[in-house]
């Protein structure tokens, strides 16, 4: 009988070992899937129970986002600095779900996670109350104001500003306005859903707007490569036909004999178009575009990125596509964060570093969790192609002579933009790194619809002051002179930023302005689901293509 | 099979005092009257003394696994209902019923010491047994939560199946030692199965059927499965075929179709078993709590006394397994079933040096039936298997339960003296033999 008893009990024993395993599914393999399962009611239970950890700008000190004790066992979300981090924090709130950094580092700072040091994991099983993990981010509180008071005070009031290091990627600012006090969002948050300027979505990140002619340095990268050289001659008789569709310099300007270097100073849309159509190609130019990181969605920053976009696959390009797109035209749709980091590449000596917002993660007890390090995403272009195109993009602030950027002793690289859109009047972009040698800030500004037209055609890019003012502060170092209100005008170019949009009446009349189409919030239910992610931002309504438009330079 | 377990009655009493002393301090916790502690501590030293003592070939190791299993059960019982506003403090409820399990335990082993007396009265046990289970149709029965499983005597209530279970067992085992030649042998078939002859395997299928049969209408789905698998399993062991259990199964599909087609409450469990996630409010809800809860505690839990299964309904009594995954995790519900795979083992240990074919049987049998009643109910709060309420022994709340099991522990200590005994006997022979011929 003994053989019958020891067969029954490996039989039993084998039942205990498969509970564990059946435990070990539910509790391991299951419980990211459960615990996000929206009829389990038990984590809102314990987020309002359990303090979330800090979030610190990169001083380490600046308080950006704690918790504050309301009741016996309940905690509310305080903001410090109110609205001038909100979009990067975001709020917590606890009727509409949670947004930016927030839900971007929820597993850290709440807690959820499974225990990472021996104090943790003591603490957890003899059942402390068990505060979240601090997360310090990499922004310059500094730096992050005054981007912010610039926004607050351009032209028109709504815009971006980033700000990284382009040899570590780490975000320096990330500014949009307007912006949001998370303090009340409770309160506030329908209403400000409802605002037409859309203060909750992070222009930043979030929304798309055409780069203009910032899209040359990628188109420029793209022709080095292609075997274009800088002191290459083209010829520019102010107009520049394709099939269907044809440029024109502004106001039929003939710019004749110039070099490639020169048409990137004086951003000529012929002799871009040109190059792009007869030298380059659509694959190519595509292909540079991605390796700079369009289309990419940067799954791993901690914040939602809507992925730029050249609308069309280069094989569906026809020549009158090429044309626009090589001067950031047509379809082409980008971010301010994107750019940033485009022209922290070229800075970088063409490696694209991997953009970081969070510089570690520490427990509530001082103990180091996660510091990220510095890693190259990408090589955008290889680096003696980034060293000839940094020589260009320093030529582009020096011979353009854009006071507005220059930086005394220290040689700034730049381009300029003013974009068409059918939103209104043209966006104004400028995007920049200092040192050129050896950068350590790259800016990418834009205004929307903040370009400038003047009467005699001439424009203005409000992006450029307000770039050259983050830089300088930065580095801690005066303008080249007394710190220009308007650059002064130089002689024998048509204007101060040569090349610059002159009134072009759009081709279609403009369409209603929606920048920001899907409202953020269709209804708070329906927020709590999506727990704070805003729908994906639909991308600003792009100029009809081929169109027999003519589009600015600059 | 003697066993000193001084060292694991230490680190089983620290286990419990380390969680009330987590659930005092760190969750200042209102203390329940310390005076309760000392009782419980007092109660399972002095067992355990009293079995080194007076069962000195016994295996006391069992008493530290009981000691560890109650006293997790205290501090998980006192966390979910002391000083939570609207609902009873059971915990010393609890520990006053543990005080009357170990009487029960001392009482059987002075009574029944010698427990061979109890196979003379097999007949006698199976029909006080099916008496029992019949008693809650009496007008003294009652139901709770739709099912008929409850007694009220006086002031006392109980739940007499977790009684008459220890009879069947006795009676089964008792039978299947006597008969198990014949019922080995057989002489007809039935479905291509050989089956023994009616007059041997009647009062066995009689009992069996008529056990399930009530159980079934009194709608206890969880003691039903243990009637049902546990003679079986008995049988396996008794006569060592293999058909019985292929037959058994076959039946058990054929009355499970049969039950589920018959009554909706089985038809519910099977439901809010295979989709509860279509009834998150209403039949799945129990289940989904129970998941949510598990899944909370991870790796390590959520700390005593910081998860949430309050939310689950009846989590004090059937659904006590579930809290304590969330709240020691993975790490601490695997050492918990390892305690009671230690329980199982110790008992498969007993049944093996067993003397005789009715102890073997007795001590395999009730083992079997603490096993399978664990392995039911952390299958059925993991929904491994469908839901079926049933307690986890001497862990969930609840004073019969408590009771029983301390009687199957008495029977078991019994069993394990004589077996201790007589291969400690065998052993000195054997030494005095080599003395002999050295």
């Amino acid at each position: 009988m003994n053989a019958h008893l020891r067969r029954t009990f490996y039989l039993l024993a084998m039942g205990f070992v498969a509970l564990v395993g059946v435990l070990a599914y539910w509790q391991v393999y299951m419980r990211e899937s459960l615990v996000n399962n929206p009829a389990n009611a038990l984590q809102s239970q314990r987020a309002r129970e359990t303090p979330r950890g800090l979030i610190l700008a990169g001083d380490g000190e600046t308080v950006l986002a704690r918790s504050e004790r309301v009741g016996e066992e309940s905690y509310r979300r305080v903001y410090p600095e109110g609205e001038v981090f909100a979009n990067v924090v975001g709020y917590w709130s606890s009727r509409f779900g949670a947004n930016g950094i927030e839900i971007g580092q929820n597993n850290n700072l709440s807690s959820t996670d499974e225990p990472e040091t021996l104090d943790e994991l003591i603490n957890q099983v003899t059942g402390g109350r068990e505060a979240g993990n601090n997360v310090t981010l990499t922004l310059d509180p500094e730096l992050q104001r005054l981007a912010h008071e610039k926004l607050a005070n351009s032209n028109t009031g709504r815009g971006s500003v980033v700000a990284l290091n382009p040899q570590t990627g780490e975000i320096l600012a990330m500014a949009t306005y307007p912006s949001f006090d998370p303090n009340n969002i409770d309160e506030d948050l329908p209403e400000l859903s409802e605002d037409p300027d859309a203060p909750l979505v992070n222009r930043a990140t979030q929304s798309l707007y055409p780069p203009g002619s910032t899209f040359k340095v990628i188109t420029s990268a793209a022709a080095l490569r292609a075997g274009v050289t800088p002191e290459d001659k083209f010829d520019d008789d102010g107009t520049y036909e394709t099939p269907g569709y044809t440029v024109h310099n502004y106001m039929g300007r003939d710019y004749g004999e110039l070099t490639f270097a020169e048409a990137l100073v004086f951003s000529v849309n012929t002799i871009f178009s040109k190059i792009a159509v007869e030298r380059i190609g659509p694959e190519r130019l595509a292909e540079q575009a991605f390796e700079f990181g369009f289309g990419d969605a940067y799954e791993d920053f901690p914040l939602p990125v809507a992925p730029s976009s050249l609308g069309l696959a280069p094989e569906e390009w026809a020549k009158g596509n090429t044309a626009p797109i090589s001067f950031g035209q047509d379809r082409v749709l980008t971010n301010v964060f994107e750019m940033a980091l485009v022209a922290g590449a070229v800075g970088n000596g063409g490696d694209l570093m991997e953009p970081r917002i969070v510089r570690e993660v520490r427990s509530p007890d001082g103990i180091i969790l996660d510091r990220p390090t510095a890693s190259v995403r990408n090589e955008a272009v290889p680096p003696d192609t980034a060293a000839t195109l940094n020589d260009m993009m320093q030529r582009v602030i020096e011979d353009g002579e854009l006071v507005g950027a220059q930086i005394e002793g220290i040689e700034v690289a730049g381009k300029t933009g003013t974009a068409e859109n059918a939103a209104g009047e043209p966006h104004s972009w400028f995007v920049s790194y200092v040192p050129a040698d050896d950068p350590e800030i790259a800016v990418a500004v834009m205004i929307e619809n903040g370009g400038i037209i003047r009467e005699d055609g001439s424009a203005e890019t409000p992006a450029i002051t307000i770039a050259g003012n983050l830089m300088r502060a930065y580095l801690n170092r005066p303008a080249p002179t007394a710190e220009p209100e308007q650059p002064p005008r130089a002689p024998g170019v048509p204007g101060d930023l040569p090349g610059e949009a002159p009134v072009q009446p759009p081709a279609q009349p403009p369409a209603q302005q929606q920048p920001f189409q899907g409202a953020p919030f269709q209804n708070p239910a329906q927020q709590q689901q999506q727990f704070g992610q805003h729908p994906a931002q639909a991308p600003a309504q792009p100029p009809a293509q081929q169109a027999p438009n003519q589009y600015p330079g600059g | 099979m003697t066993q000193r377990a001084t060292i694991p009655m230490i680190i089983a009493l620290l286990v419990t005092t380390v969680g009330f002393a987590t659930m005092i301090f760190t969750q200042e916790a209102n203390g329940p009257p310390l005076i309760y502690g000392a009782y419980y501590a007092g109660t399972m030293v002095a067992l355990y003394l009293g079995v080194r003592l007076w069962l000195p070939h016994s295996d006391a190791l069992l008493v530290a696994v009981v000691t560890l299993l109650t006293g997790v059960g205290l501090v998980m019982i006192y966390r979910l209902t002391f000083d939570v506003p609207g609902v009873e403090n059971l915990a010393t409820t609890q520990a006053g019923w543990i005080l009357v399990g170990a009487g029960a335990l001392v009482f059987t082993v002075i009574f029944f010491r010698n427990y061979h007396r109890l196979f003379d009265y097999k007949y006698l046990l199976a029909l006080a047994a099916v008496a029992l289970i019949a008693s809650t149709f009496t007008p003294l029965g009652f139901e709770v939560n739709g099912a008929r499983l409850w007694l009220a005597v006086g002031p006392i209530t109980f739940q007499p199946s977790e009684f008459a279970r220890i009879a069947l067992v006795i009676f089964f085992a008792g039978y299947l030692a006597e008969k198990r030649d014949v019922l080995a042998a057989t002489s007809s078939s039935f479905l291509g199965v050989q089956i023994p002859a009616l007059k041997y395997f009647g009062p066995v299928a009689l009992v069996w059927a008529a056990s399930l049969g009530l159980l079934v209408f009194e709608k206890d789905l969880g003691s039903s499965l243990l009637f049902f698998a546990v003679p079986l399993l008995m049988l396996y062991a008794a006569t060592g075929r293999i058909a019985y259990v292929i037959l058994g199964t076959m039946l058990f599909s054929v009355g499970s179709l049969l039950t589920y087609s018959l009554f909706d409450h089985v038809q519910v469990r099977v439901q809010s078993w295979l989709d509860p996630w279509s009834y998150p409010d209403t039949a799945g809800f129990q289940i989904l709590q129970s998941l949510f809860s598990i899944s909370d505690g991870g790796l390590t839990g959520a700390g005593l006394g910081e998860g949430f299964a309050q939310a689950i309904p009846e989590v004090e009594t059937d659904f006590v397994f579930s809290a304590i995954a969330a709240e020691l995790g993975l790490l601490g519900a695997t050492a918990l079933l390892l305690a009671f795979l230690v329980f199982v083992y110790r008992g498969t240990k007993i049944a093996l040096l067993a003397g005789d074919d009715a102890s073997k049987l007795l001590a395999f049998g009730l083992t079997t039936m603490f096993a399978i009643q664990t392995l039911i109910i952390v299958g059925g709060v993991t929904k491994a298997i469908p839901l079926t309420g049933i307690t986890l022994p001497f862990v969930s709340y609840g004073g019969s339960s408590v009771v029983g099991n301390f009687i199957i522990t008495a029977l078991l200590l019994v069993v394990a003296e004589e077996a201790g005994k007589r291969v400690e006997d065998e052993e000195e022979a054997y030494e005095g033999d080599g003395r002999v011929t050295a």
